[in-house]
């Protein structure tokens, strides 16, 4: 295992004026780690990723890498790779010189540089590109690049920002798996700033989901996923995401639109909470709560159906038999630990 | 219809054309023919063309190539320290925050406003009392108070093109401010320093206004020197053409050259997804 690309943040706020864009935000992250940081639009990750590659200065906390504070040094100074959401490819150099700018910075040795922009070429499979400029290339061959401008030095931490947000859809899946592989074997520390939940659950060892400028959970995404410490992540992670009904809790059932259902947590008196069913674990069957089919989105192998439960809107994923028609009525049920409570006032989950 | 539009168009470009183009080919033509040919009315068209007034104006008694050096001298003096102070200027109002940015820009384009009849006469006394009246550095000091606004205003929209990320990208790759701007940004912007190149030393090689008042026996560009064929009794008609000639081909030459980065540049900017954002 690599030994290098250890991140600490520590206590981090950033201000601007009034605004606040980070609010206490600490994380640590294991070297050789894909760690992304995933949350909609302003939640703060980019300017965490900005303040890690020592674009910007937060207004207090610190920042370690591999055991150093970094937090007064130049991102030149920092030993830290990143590649752009728009590339930011050099449109005056060749491929070759593009990929070649980094040694060249670090004060390599000419004779070694060529062998090794090739290798970094290779890797991203645009060696035969080297001669071409970033314009020359299409959209996919300039984001190869970019990729191979930051791992031709072997800097200690490699940093993404929605790296794959300008790719078309399937161009952007392959890319995805690709550079999975290419972390693995590079064995570098990655840092993964996203919006899209399934890229970070697909690609990161480790999360942290930012929402309005604090980490509200740091996980892998199977914890994540099973166990969303707040309403505004378990309405954020899964495809569709989860469903979020207003309930009440009384002795260890849940009593959701007059039904009372069994679940497995278990917490002292009766109260008001808001229910979470993920789309996947809801049972269309016999009994439970009647509703009716208001739409039937085809996907395939799978159906998306939008329930109307007492004008509430519950999304429940299906496999593509015996998918039910609009205006059905159905009843669905849950079992007893597909059920995540969480206060309506705090809005973090309960137990 | 079209065809109509296009003659039409062709028309109206010709007449434009025709005038502008009038009197530099009327001055090509006077400086081929002798100074009595340049005085015949109606305009000789047919004539036998003679060196004879380049002979004169350049290895003759009053010959102006002093002069011509002392343009040069002057504007290339000017243009080299009016670029190597406007591009780092530029740049630093295009891309840093800093008190007064606005005053700034706002002073900038504010000189540009200024009569130069009203401000000639205190440059005269500033320069006196230095004592560099009819020096070059006095010249070229006058001509920078012009040239580096205009230069930096005219560079600054350039420099704020290039996306800041590519900047960041370069900072990433491990080079210092310095080396960013020598190595990412100033190559990209190679179509606007060209501009400003040819606009600087085109306005310091034509000025004459100052040139007149705070110039001497000394330092005497071509532009004064070319009234020595202006006198009271008689114009010289072909001598002082041949000399505008002369005057004009450092322009012409320069253009020609600046032209290839002009349009280079203008090609590395608008490639497809090199310069966005």
């Amino acid at each position: 295992m690599n030994a290098r690309g250890q991140v600490i943040f520590k206590d981090i706020w950033k201000k601007h004026g009034e605004f606040v864009a980070l609010k206490d935000v600490s994380f640590e992250i294991n070297p050789g780690e894909f760690f992304a940081l995933l949350g909609p639009s302003g939640s703060g990750k980019s300017t965490t990723l900005r303040i890690l590659a020592g674009l910007d200065a937060p207004t207090s906390g610190r920042v370690l890498i591999d055991g150093n504070d970094v937090t007064g040094v130049d991102a030149a100074d920092r030993d830290v790779a990143m590649v752009f959401q728009s590339y930011a490819l050099y449109p005056h150099m060749t491929v070759a010189e593009n990929i070649s700018f980094p040694l060249e910075m670090a004060k390599v040795p000419k004779s070694e540089i060529a062998a090794a922009v090739f290798d970094a070429a290779r890797k991203v499979k645009i060696e035969h590109l080297l001669d071409r400029r970033p314009g020359q290339l299409s959209g996919g061959q300039q984001q190869r690049c970019a990729l191979a401008r930051a791992i031709v030095r072997k800097a200690r931490l490699f940093l993404l920002d929605e790296p794959l947000s300008n790719l078309d859809a399937k161009l952007r899946l392959e890319t995805r798996v690709e550079l999975k592989k290419l972390q693995r074997s590079l064995d570098v520390t990655a840092v993964y700033v996203t919006h899209d939940q399934e890229e970070a659950m697909t690609l990161a060892d480790r999360m942290a989901v930012f929402m309005a400028g604090e980490i509200q959970q740091i996980g892998t995404p199977a914890e994540v996923f099973a166990k969303p410490n707040s309403i505004d992540i378990a309405g954020f992670i899964g495809n569709p995401p989860m469903n979020l009904v207003n309930a009440k809790y009384s002795d260890g059932d849940i009593i959701l639109g007059g039904q009372r259902f069994k679940t497995a947590v278990q917490i002292t008196g009766s109260r008001d909470v808001i229910a979470g069913i993920r789309p996947s674990a809801i049972r269309i069957g016999a009994d439970g709560l009647k509703s009716r089919v208001d739409l039937v989105e085809h996907l395939g192998d799978t159906a998306v159906l939008d329930l109307d439960i007492g004008g509430a809107l519950m999304r429940v994923r299906v496999g593509d038999e015996n998918v039910p028609k609009e205006g059905d009525t159905v009843s669905i049920s849950a079992r007893p630990q597909d059920f995540h409570l969480f206060d309506p006032e705090t809005r973090k989950r309960l137990v | 219809m079209k065809r109509l539009r296009m003659v039409v168009l062709f028309a109206i470009t010709a007449v434009f054309l025709l005038a502008w183009a009038f009197p530099i080919l009327w001055s090509v033509l006077n400086s081929f023919k002798t100074d009595r040919d340049a005085l015949a009315y109606p305009p000789k068209l047919l004539f036998e063309p003679t060196l004879d007034a380049y002979r004169d104006v350049l290895f003759g008694s009053g010959s102006i190539i002093p002069n011509l050096v002392s343009s040069m001298i002057i504007s290339v003096g000017t243009t080299i320290v009016t670029m190597a102070l406007a591009i780092p200027a530029a740049y630093a109002l295009a891309r840093l925050r800093f008190y007064g940015k606005k005053f700034t820009g706002f002073y900038m384009l504010a000189t540009q406003m200024l009569p130069p009849v009203g401000i000639i006469i205190p440059y005269y006394m500033v320069l006196r009392n230095i004592g560099w009246i009819d020096t070059y550095q006095g010249i070229i000091l006058i001509y920078l108070s012009f040239s580096l606004p205009f230069a930096i205003w005219l560079l600054v929209s350039y420099f704020e093109d290039i996306p800041y990320e590519m900047e960041e990208a370069a900072y990433l790759d491990g080079a210092s401010r310095m080396r960013t701007l020598w190595r990412i940004i100033i190559p990209q912007v190679r179509g606007g320093i060209a501009v400003t190149v040819v606009f600087v030393f085109l306005n310091a090689w034509n000025e004459f206004l100052f040139a007149v008042v705070l110039s001497g026996n000394t330092v005497r560009p071509v532009t004064i020197a070319m009234f020595n064929f202006v006198s009271v009794e008689q114009t010289l008609w072909a001598k002082l053409a041949a000399v505008s000639v002369l005057a004009m081909l450092p322009v012409v030459i320069l253009g020609i050259v600046a032209q290839k980065h002009i349009v280079k540049g203008l090609t590395v900017g608008a490639v497809k997804g090199g310069g966005r954002r």
